[in-house]
């Protein structure tokens, strides 16, 4: 399968956030994004999930040449796209259990059944396998998780539901060397021709553990620079200031978009 | 008399209708008018009863029991309702009203308690039709506290007016609310919480805590919780929370391929759950499970 946006151009409440963004994954690929703070980086991310609060303004989102930008969220990802949040939602009352059969049943055609045992084998084995301990299934979704726990339970949901695109975005904030380490196992364990994978992050040390295939640098909503593991060597000595001297790029006066507010003491 | 399945084998089951009475259990019936004797768990159902307007539960001192309260009806009704705990009783009462059809009920209910009684109150209102529910607890003796929990589904055009009273008439009493409310289509919810605590009733406590989710445009919640504190040496809070379901918990459910109702369902099932998780009885519990998510997953 190739996931392939186009020219895309996005805002938010009037706020130009992607600017031109070109990117074509095919299955099997594994693309690393990095950049400064507010390029854009986690937008791309959320408009090709289907998140309501973005505009596409123009471009495409094609995924095997067909245009997804009318499917809703839940079309899109049931067509295999799937992306781990960087700060996953806490849904309380709903078990971990609960949600992944639903979204499992939901995949499912309409003369087929959930085979229950082979579910609870899969389930326990990704719990396992990502050190989630005893007792996750009848844990409410992500309510009194750690931020490690979190992020190792968006792998989880991504290893029981097989998407053809996956987008990690900043899955090693919050993480411990250990976690990073196991969640890095994790998701190169998953590669194959059948999944392309985009990896959203500020840190080489990710990348230590899921080896891209490509590197993008994104500055000011659209891609700028692509190479290979030697790119992100170099960024994580100088930083992107040498990229956008190399490219006679201006810094935007743009302060990064937020969706939400974090609590904070005044 | 049409018992409800889940009822039928049911020990413990007192049943009335307006010709009929079934008593199952150790409980003494005269006229209106119910005293427990041994036992601690009972069933109470009433097919289109009205035939006195009133009915009497009486319990001893000391007894701890449960009772689980089924009003079925096809027609208006109006009931009053009147508990009288004694000295010491622990009494957890489950009250439901189901309609097949829309109709009109008026209830009210009503419990007085003496000295270290406690009253664990859970009101399941899942009901087709208008509703006006008054519910009064008069904790008379010192050190009787009151438990009152309320899941309120409201659907189609139905309006549920629903006024609870605790009046703190000793000191050391205590009282608890928490009102779960959800309406759909075109309801409306219309609550009043009241807490009263007149002066020289020192030590005692009174909380209310109110939360609302409206799942369309055209439905509607309004709470007063209200707190009327004349003593100083008291513990109190009140507050309500309404407003649409989270658009953030939502987004999350569909990027993981469930469709919005699904979605939707599994959100308010989960807001239902702290209250569905306090009814003992499993068949009682499958029944309110059943009866909140047919509601729910019609309109979600």
């Amino acid at each position: 399968m190739t996931l392939e946006i186009k020219d895309l151009f996005v805002s938010i409440e009037n706020n130009l956030i992607l600017n031109g963004l070109n990117l074509k994954v095919n299955g099997g690929e594994t693309h690393a994004i990095m950049g400064p703070n507010g390029t854009g980086k986690s937008t791309l991310a959320q408009v090709c999930m289907g998140h309501p609060s973005y505009k596409v303004e123009s471009g495409d989102i094609l995924l095997d040449g067909e245009s997804i930008l009318d499917k809703s969220v839940d079309e899109r990802s049931r067509l295999g796209i799937f992306l781990a949040m960087q700060n996953p939602i806490e849904v309380p009352g709903v078990t971990n259990f609960d949600f992944i059969k639903a979204a499992i049943q939901t995949r499912m055609k309409k003369d087929e059944h959930l085979r229950i045992g082979r579910f609870i084998l899969k389930f326990e084995k990704a719990s396992q396998d990502l050190k989630m301990g005893q007792g996750l299934a009848h844990r409410f979704l992500n309510q009194g998780f750690s931020g490690g726990e979190k992020k190792r339970n968006e792998i989880l949901q991504m290893k029981m539901l097989n998407p053809a695109f996956a987008f990690l975005d900043e899955i090693d904030s919050g993480l411990d060397v250990d976690a990073l380490k196991l969640v890095g196992q994790n998701v190169t364990e998953l590669k194959s021709q059948d999944l392309g994978l985009i990896l959203i992050t500020h840190y080489q040390r990710l990348l230590d553990y899921i080896t891209p295939d490509y590197v993008h640098i994104m500055i000011n909503g659209k891609i700028v620079k692509t190479g290979n593991l030697e790119l992100i060597k170099r960024i994580d000595q100088e930083g992107y200031d040498w990229v956008k001297k190399e490219l006679g790029i201006e810094d935007e006066d743009k302060k990064p978009y937020s969706l939400g507010t974090c609590p904070s003491k005044h | 008399m049409k018992i409800l399945e889940f009822l039928k084998d049911k020990e413990n089951l007192i049943a009335f209708d307006n010709s009929t009475t079934i008593n199952r259990a150790d409980v003494s019936i005269k006229n209106n008018s119910l005293t427990f004797k041994k036992g601690n768990e009972f069933f109470v159902f009433l097919d289109n009863y009205d035939a006195y307007n009133e009915l009497e539960f009486n319990f001893h001192s000391q007894q701890k029991i449960k009772l689980f309260i089924i009003v079925y009806q096809n027609k208006s009704i109006k009931m009053d309702y009147s508990f009288n705990l004694d000295d010491s009783v622990e009494l957890e009462v489950f009250t439901n009203f189901v309609s097949r059809r829309k109709t009109n009920n008026i209830s009210n209910f009503i419990y007085n308690l003496k000295e270290n009684s406690s009253l664990k109150l859970l009101n399941a209102i899942t009901f087709n039709g208008n509703l006006d529910l008054n519910c009064t607890v008069n904790l008379d003796g010192e050190k009787s506290e009151a438990t009152i929990d309320l899941l309120n589904i409201g659907g189609f055009s139905n309006k549920h007016k629903v006024r609870q009273d605790v009046n703190h008439q000793s000191k050391y009493t205590e009282s608890y609310i928490n009102n779960w409310l959800i309406s759909l289509d075109n309801s409306v919810l219309d609550y009043s919480v009241s807490g009263f605590i007149e002066k020289g009733k020192e030590f005692s406590k009174c909380f209310q805590s109110n939360k609302g989710i409206m799942l369309s445009d055209s439905s509607q919640i309004a709470v007063e919780p209200k707190l009327y504190i004349d003593e100083y040496n008291v513990e109190a809070g009140h507050g309500a929370a309404i407003g649409q379901i989270d658009e953030l918990q939502l987004y999350y459910l569909l990027s993981r391929g469930l469709s919005e109702t699904e979605a939707k369902s599994l959100i308010i099932s989960g807001y239902t759950l702290p209250f569905i998780d306090k009814i003992s009885d499993e068949d009682i519990r499958r029944h309110v499970t059943s009866q909140s998510s047919r509601l729910i997953r019609r309109k979600a």
